[in-house]
């Protein structure tokens, strides 16, 4: 070799020693969260099932038990970390939730290992911020997957269990493709063998799956719905979208599409099951420069030359899909849906206020949170 | 509507990374290197600040897994290559089919199809078997260009072929298009075109006599039959196991299958091969390969962190459909030769929501394009396939009389491609 090229291997060299670096941080890098006072228990996911503990699978579960008797009900943020208003809706639960019936367990980082670092060859920040009174929030982006240092090597073609069907390998570290899991899988199974058996031991009663999706993607601002849960979908959406004047319309969970929340939660549990899909532009092949500001207020040229020519499949006008809408409306389904429960079960009702669609618009997402330098040390929680 | 200042300024990014190209190629340096610039000015214009550094380490990682692949697989058949298993083969081959031409090419092209249909990559066929194919083309009297030709065709259709196509399923990870019912759509028109190609490319071959063309292939001394075949064994079973037994046999993945599969053929050759002296030799030839695959994840982190991948997905899913069957056949090879497996994010998953939201069957449509996105892999910069063809086919003429060698297969691959997505709907039955 020449010394030329000596001098541009360590040139190369150098320069991902220096961005490792921010990697590493990012990491290591612990979201703070002040805890409403209804919570009673934090848990780990590791608690059902031994396996996962000192893994970066195992993850917290923060429980909200009611003064009276109900059913209860499992929130699952961050299944993919990239998908930003799942975990802030999540976050702003735990700050905020107020239980009176029933139990409500909230899980912000569902794919723990997917909040460690943001996805390769997306150009996105390591972090997202929301301004609040007290300063910005400061939230770790993560990948839609398990991190490879997490779980590799992946095999060349993922075989969902224990369906058999043959899925892209990219799938293998798609904790949405992993359900309903297996004890002696891959982390990803794992993760999703310990949810299904806190799903049955401590008998649930309705799963929330949150997620967002790509404004171009025939599937999003929807409610995906087994047809256990379809009743209950149907009844949610026509509510808010009378009371409460936005659309997010039922989508049926296709029966030969393995490995997702809802249809293998359902299939493999007592529990009724709903994936929410919040729209967002951030995600979007054809969105503009990764920004800050591209996942917060969801606005984007580009976007909007997509939907003039009638490309996409969720309305896009002045007001972008900014967090507020998206928080919002997951909040708001996410209470619809446990009404249209309670009604049909009265015995097990679960009841709980948290801010609604409007309220969060109106406010703004960062009047939902509060200064942890001014908060009591028992309320502190990191994630 | 195309007048926000957004798209102005993704406009002159794309200038300003395409400037840092060219200035790179005037002073005669490196494909890799000329990327590079690229990639470093724009995310400098785009104000990555020091973040750059943190940039280019994530994309760096983006392709590490086919870095790997690539580097031991290639030392499994360099292992073999060096204690003359592979002439031994051809040998075989030779003696067994040299008088049937349609058959001996029939077979060569199945023997081709079959690792790269089973893991996905068109590499594998080219290193696993490529060699020993050339060989048994170049016996026929086949021009060396002529032989790499075929080579790279076929492996560019094994990879696409079922039951794993990588471009394929790519895009259902990233549409949520489930990867069901592509064997048959994938299958029909790839027989036919890997027949078409080693027939059209292959019918002027001829082995006049067998005895003269195996005395152009040196006779391995002292090789048993199973220091050549124990080793292909164990590579067959660590990479169809885990699809026989996908719940109880332990993931492996296929770095780590062909390190054992190479250690294997080491163990079984440890007399005829020098393993450190082809261990270098291996990272030597491979150091290019993995440079570029490095350099490119760095560039497509950098096109979606400045918003110029998005604007390209933006054109080409804003295009008229008629503007479509003109453009895809030179934009999707292109993108590959440019991105590798990076063209997928930029335009496999934007092109099939198009498809979708205009009615258009998008498994008989993808399965269509995907036959197009290997051709890319003979194309600069990055030349991924091409090049590797050339090296294991012995072919040291110029890059261009090789690609031109591929004209008419190629054409005949794009044009079936782009009857597919034009008749989707029609060829819907191939769905069962
Ligand atoms: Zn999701």
């Amino acid at each position: 070799m020449k010394w030329s090229k000596w001098i541009i291997l360590a040139i190369l060299l150098l320069f991902l020693l220096a961005g490792g670096i921010p990697l590493f941080i990012q990491r290591n890098y612990k979201e703070t969260l002040v805890m409403a006072d209804g919570v009673t228990r934090v848990l780990r996911l590791s608690d059902f099932f031994e396996p996962l503990k000192g893994t970066m699978g195992d993850t917290n579960i923060y429980e909200f038990q009611g003064k009276d008797p109900g059913g209860k009900v499992l929130i699952l943020a961050g299944t993919h970390e990239s998908e930003v208003s799942a975990m802030v809706t999540a976050f702003m639960f735990v700050e905020n939730l107020q239980v009176q019936a029933g139990t409500v367990y909230v899980v912000p980082h569902y794919n723990y290992s997917g909040s460690l670092g943001s996805q390769p060859g997306g150009g996105f920040p390591l972090y997202y911020t929301i301004p609040t009174p007290w300063g910005e929030k400061k939230f770790r982006l993560g990948d839609r997957g398990l991190q490879a240092l997490d779980q590799w090597p992946d095999p060349d073609v993922y075989v969902h269990y224990p369906d058999g069907q043959l899925l892209s390998y990219i799938d293998a570290r798609n904790t949405n493709r992993t359900w309903p899991g297996k004890p002696n899988g891959t982390l990803g199974e794992k993760v999703a063998y310990a949810a299904m058996e806190m799903i049955r031991n401590e008998k649930i009663d309705i799963v929330i799956d949150l997620h967002e999706a790509e404004a171009m993607f025939p599937v999003t601002n929807c409610i995906v719905a087994p047809e256990k849960s379809k009743s209950y979908a149907i009844g949610a959406a026509l509510y808010v979208k009378g009371r409460e004047k936005f659309e997010s319309h039922v989508e049926p969970s296709p029966s030969n599409f393995r490995g997702l929340s809802h249809r293998e939660v359902g299939d493999f549990s007592d529990a009724l099951v709903f994936l929410l899909e919040a729209p967002c532009v951030h995600l979007d092949q054809i969105s503009g420069p990764k920004t800050n500001d591209l996942m917060i207020v969801g606005k984007d040229p580009f976007i909007n030359v997509a939907a003039e020519k009638g490309l996409l499949f969720v309305p896009i006008d002045d007001r972008g899909w900014t967090i507020e809408r998206r928080v919002g409306q997951q909040s708001s389904v996410i209470q619809e849906i446990v009404n249209q429960f309670n009604k049909k079960n009265p015995a097990r009702a679960i009841l709980f206020t948290a801010p609604k669609h409007a309220e969060v618009v109106e406010k703004r997402m960062g009047a939902f949170f509060k200064d942890p330098d001014k908060a009591p040390k028992s309320r502190i929680a990191y994630e | 509507m195309f007048n926000d200042p957004q798209f102005f300024q993704t406009i002159g990014y794309t200038l300003a990374m395409a400037g840092g190209y060219i200035v790179g190629k005037i002073f005669k340096l490196s494909t890799e290197i000329c990327l590079f610039i690229a990639a470093l000015v724009g995310a400098l214009v785009a104000g990555s600040g020091l973040d750059v550094f943190r940039h280019f380490a994530e994309g760096s990682v983006t392709y590490f897994d086919i870095g790997l692949i690539f580097i031991f697989a290639t030392l499994f058949m360099n292992i073999l290559k060096e204690s003359g298993a592979m002439d031994l083969i051809v040998r075989w081959i030779i003696r067994a089919f040299g008088n049937k031409k349609v058959f001996f090419l029939i077979l060569l092209m199945i023997v081709m199809l079959i690792p790269g249909a089973l893991t996905g990559a068109g590499s594998i066929s080219v290193l696993v078997v490529g060699g020993t194919v050339s060989a048994a083309l170049s016996a026929m009297g086949l021009k060396k260009e002529r032989v790499a030709a075929i080579v790279f065709i076929v492996a560019g259709l094994s990879a696409a072929a079922p039951p794993i196509n990588v471009w394929a399923m790519m895009t259902c990870a990233g549409t949520a298009v489930p990867y069901v019912g592509f064997t048959m759509p994938l299958l029909v028109p790839i027989l036919i075109l890997g027949l078409f190609t080693v027939l059209f490319l292959g019918w002027k071959g001829k082995i006049s006599n067998i005895e003269e063309a195996l005395k152009t292939i040196p006779e391995p001394k002292g090789l048993s039959v199973w220091s050549v075949a124990i080793p292909f064994i164990v590579l067959v079973a660590l990479l169809s196991l885990p699809r026989i037994f996908p719940f109880d046999f332990p993931l492996l993945g296929l770095p780590l299958s062909f390190a054992l599969s190479a250690l294997v053929a080491w163990i079984m050759n440890y007399k005829r091969v020098k393993v450190f002296r082809v261990m270098a030799d291996t990272v030597a030839q491979l150091t290019p390969l993995i440079a570029t695959t490095t350099v490119v994840g760095m560039f497509v982190q950098v096109m979606s962190f400045n918003g110029t991948k998005g604007l390209f997905s933006l054109w080409i899913v804003t295009a008229p459909m008629a503007l479509l069957y003109i453009i895809l056949p030179f934009v999707i090879p292109i993108s590959e030769g440019l991105l590798t497996y990076g063209g997928v994010a930029v335009l496999g998953i934007p092109l099939i929501w198009m498809f979708n939201a205009r009615g258009i069957n998008t498994v008989i449509a993808l399965s269509g394009l995907t036959l197009l996105w290997p051709l890319g892999d003979g194309l600069p910069p990055t030349k991924l396939i091409g090049r590797l063809t050339v090296d294991t086919v012995g072919y040291t003429g110029s890059y261009g009389k090789f690609l031109k060698e591929c004209i008419v297969p190629w054409i005949a691959i794009t044009v079936v491609g782009i009857l597919m997505v034009a008749f989707s709907n029609q060829l819907s039955f191939l769905m069962g």
